[in-house]
């Protein structure tokens, strides 16, 4: 009698199936096909900006969130689905990591090809770490003014702030987090643990006209806070000039409620509310982050093309303020100012008055990146990694060619 | 079996408490007073908060088509129109010369500065009883204020003295949309009156 066949253990199959795995994902053919949809993505993305904007288009290709692409061209929707550039590139490393370190031969022959995979994948972290811990803001700074706070390109919060003293003692901050999903009409309740109220906010619009109604009388069903009201309006091309607003009400720890009044980030003045005898404003903004050190804008330069509004030369001459201690600096194009992990690029410029002797205020473009200059050593380890291999390649070739040859 | 029983019990309460009611959340986030705090009036009315408290001298009948906007800081009348729904007229008021504001708007289509010869010979329209500088411009669109340059643009204004203040009514387009609307803007312009003798 024939003993009964043994179940077929599930080690083996498993092992096979991760080494198929394994070598796919490693594959030449895989590198190529990436880098291919990485080409086109860029490609692709950088025809859709013109229409779209920077901001939506970056977000719409490269965000960690978009797993899928269909690009739009010129408001045509392309019969093209192509995978999301954060995954294409993390695929990418994940690629060069197996086939480049892991399954790349480890001799002296091949440290320059180790080197310069090395140097690849330190770019693509650098890019995903950029992605996900770098901030950027900017910071307006007029000639003689100074300033220790930048301001997000793109998000916006509600500040509510007790005021002692005409000044604001504690702000607290509700995050753009708290302010999307209620683009319809859902409400959300925020407490706010260090305020005597907490706020329920409704309706917010990412980018709406702010209308009174002695200018434009609205139709029928839109709401109207004492004479003014939102109109909702597309999203701006440039995302950064989007000027939310929603409608906000003040919920007592009584059970009170305050009557709705709006928040724009286009009001001038705050919404002030008193409570016994405290006084609290609430105002939506961008949100400010505060920098380590202040800035003063000692002297600004703009210098054009003949005959142009084309610049050749923005320099702000600065004083950084530190714990009371003045320290000179010049940022200028192409040559930002980095201090304490933290990057100024000079952006552009307002002329804040009309006339030839107007003041001047210098926008920098203030940059908080870890990753910051890891493309930069990422080159470096690259072009030393291919050095390493083209001179290994050069003298096994030089060898190669002195050895004497043997004729049969 | 055990086992993943176990891990879907896991998986389930993950994704109930992932799923809990965001229309109450708690905001704990604080930040301290900077720079840009302070300076701002308590207890505004909307009004004072919305920028419409600054009064525009000047009051005029917008054509037909024209949506008003807002006023804000610049603009003390403020106007959309066009099909490509960029183009904008608005009036406001200036600091500097006659000559500085010409060459000022024309400087930002690349226009070369004209002498005061030049800016005397330029074409005057009847406007609030007296008569305002014509100034038109196409080209690439400089804005300033970091604003990206506009290829295609056009510029249709005028400039006038009232109130012992310049008073500017600019219409801003793609160059087309300027053409076409150079009329509507000439009529609101004649159109235009002062506030204390509009009611």
């Amino acid at each position: 009698m024939e003993p009964a066949p043994q179940p077929a253990s599930p080690k083996k199959p498993r092992a096979a199936i991760a080494r198929w795995l394994v070598a796919r994902l490693s594959g030449y053919g895989l590198a190529t096909i990436l880098l291919v949809l990485l080409g086109l993505l860029t490609w692709l993305a950088t025809l859709e900006q013109i229409d779209s904007g920077l901001h939506h288009t970056l977000r719409k290709y490269f965000d960690w969130r978009a797993w899928y692409v269909v690009p739009e061209i010129r408001g045509e929707t392309l019969p093209l689905v192509l995978p999301g550039g954060y995954w294409v590139c993390a695929l990418l490393a994940l690629n060069l990591t197996l086939g480049g370190i892991l399954r790349l031969r480890k001799d002296w022959r091949h440290a320059g090809v180790l080197l310069a995979h090395l140097g690849i994948i330190y770019l693509l972290v650098a890019g995903a770490v950029a992605h996900h811990f770098s901030q950027r803001g900017h910071l307006l700074i007029a000639e003689g003014a100074t300033s220790n706070a930048a301001e997000d390109y793109f998000e916006h919060v509600v500040e509510v702030a007790e005021v002692k003293d005409a000044m604001p003692a504690t702000i607290q901050i509700i995050g753009g987090k708290h302010l999307t999903g209620l683009e319809d009409f859902d409400t959300r309740t925020v407490r706010l643990p260090a305020m005597p109220f907490d706020l329920e906010l409704a309706r917010f619009f990412p980018n709406a006209n702010l209308m009174s109604i002695a200018d434009q009388v609205p139709s029928s069903d839109v709401r109207t806070f004492d004479g003014y009201y939102l109109v909702a309006k597309p999203l701006e091309l440039n995302a950064e000039a989007n000027t939310p607003g929603c409608i906000a009400r003040i919920l007592y720890r009584d059970g009170n409620r305050s009557e709705p009044f709006l928040l724009t980030s286009t009001a001038y003045q705050p919404f002030s509310v008193r409570f016994d005898d405290r006084i609290f404003t609430i105002l939506l903004r961008k949100r400010l982050w505060l920098l380590p050190f202040a800035v003063r804008l000692d002297k600004f330069t703009a210098e054009f093309y003949p005959g142009t509004m084309k610049p050749s030369k923005f320099v702000s001459e600065i004083t950084r303020l530190e714990n009371g201690k003045p320290a000179k600096a010049v940022i200028q194009m192409n040559e930002p100012m980095r201090y304490a992990n933290l990057t100024f690029f000079q952006a552009s410029y307002q002329q804040l008055e009309q006339g030839p002797s107007a003041r001047m205020a210098s926008v920098f473009e203030v940059v908080r990146n870890p990753a910051d200059k890891w493309p930069q050593y990422s080159l470096y380890v690259v072009s030393f990694g291919l050095l390493v291999h083209f001179l290994t390649k050069l003298v096994g070739f030089i060898k190669e060619q002195s050895r004497p040859s043997h004729h049969v | 079996m055990q086992r993943r029983i176990a891990s879907c019990f896991a998986l389930g309460l993950v994704l109930v408490a992932g799923c809990r009611d965001n229309r109450d959340v708690t905001a704990t986030e604080t930040r301290a007073v900077c720079s840009r705090d302070g300076n701002f009036k308590l207890f505004a009315t909307s009004d004072e908060r919305f920028g419409n408290a600054r009064p525009c001298p000047v009051v005029g009948d917008p054509p037909p088509g024209w949506t008003v906007l807002p006023a804000n800081e610049f603009r003390l009348l403020n106007y959309r129109f066009g099909p490509s729904g960029s183009g904008a007229v608005w009036i406001s008021s200036a600091t500097g010369s006659l000559a500085d504001n010409v060459n000022r708007w024309r400087h930002q289509f690349g226009a070369a500065p004209l002498d005061d010869a030049a800016i005397q010979a330029l074409r005057r329209v009847p406007m609030l009883g007296g008569s305002g500088v014509w100034v038109q411009a196409e080209g690439t669109y400089a804005a300033g204020m970091g604003a990206p340059p506009k290829a295609g643009y056009g510029l249709a204004g005028v400039i006038t003295e009232f109130h012992g203040q310049l008073l500017t009514v600019k219409m801003v387009a793609p160059a087309a949309e300027v053409r076409f609307g150079v009329p509507a803007l000439e009529a609101f312009v004649k159109s235009l009156r002062p506030v204390d003798s509009a009611n």
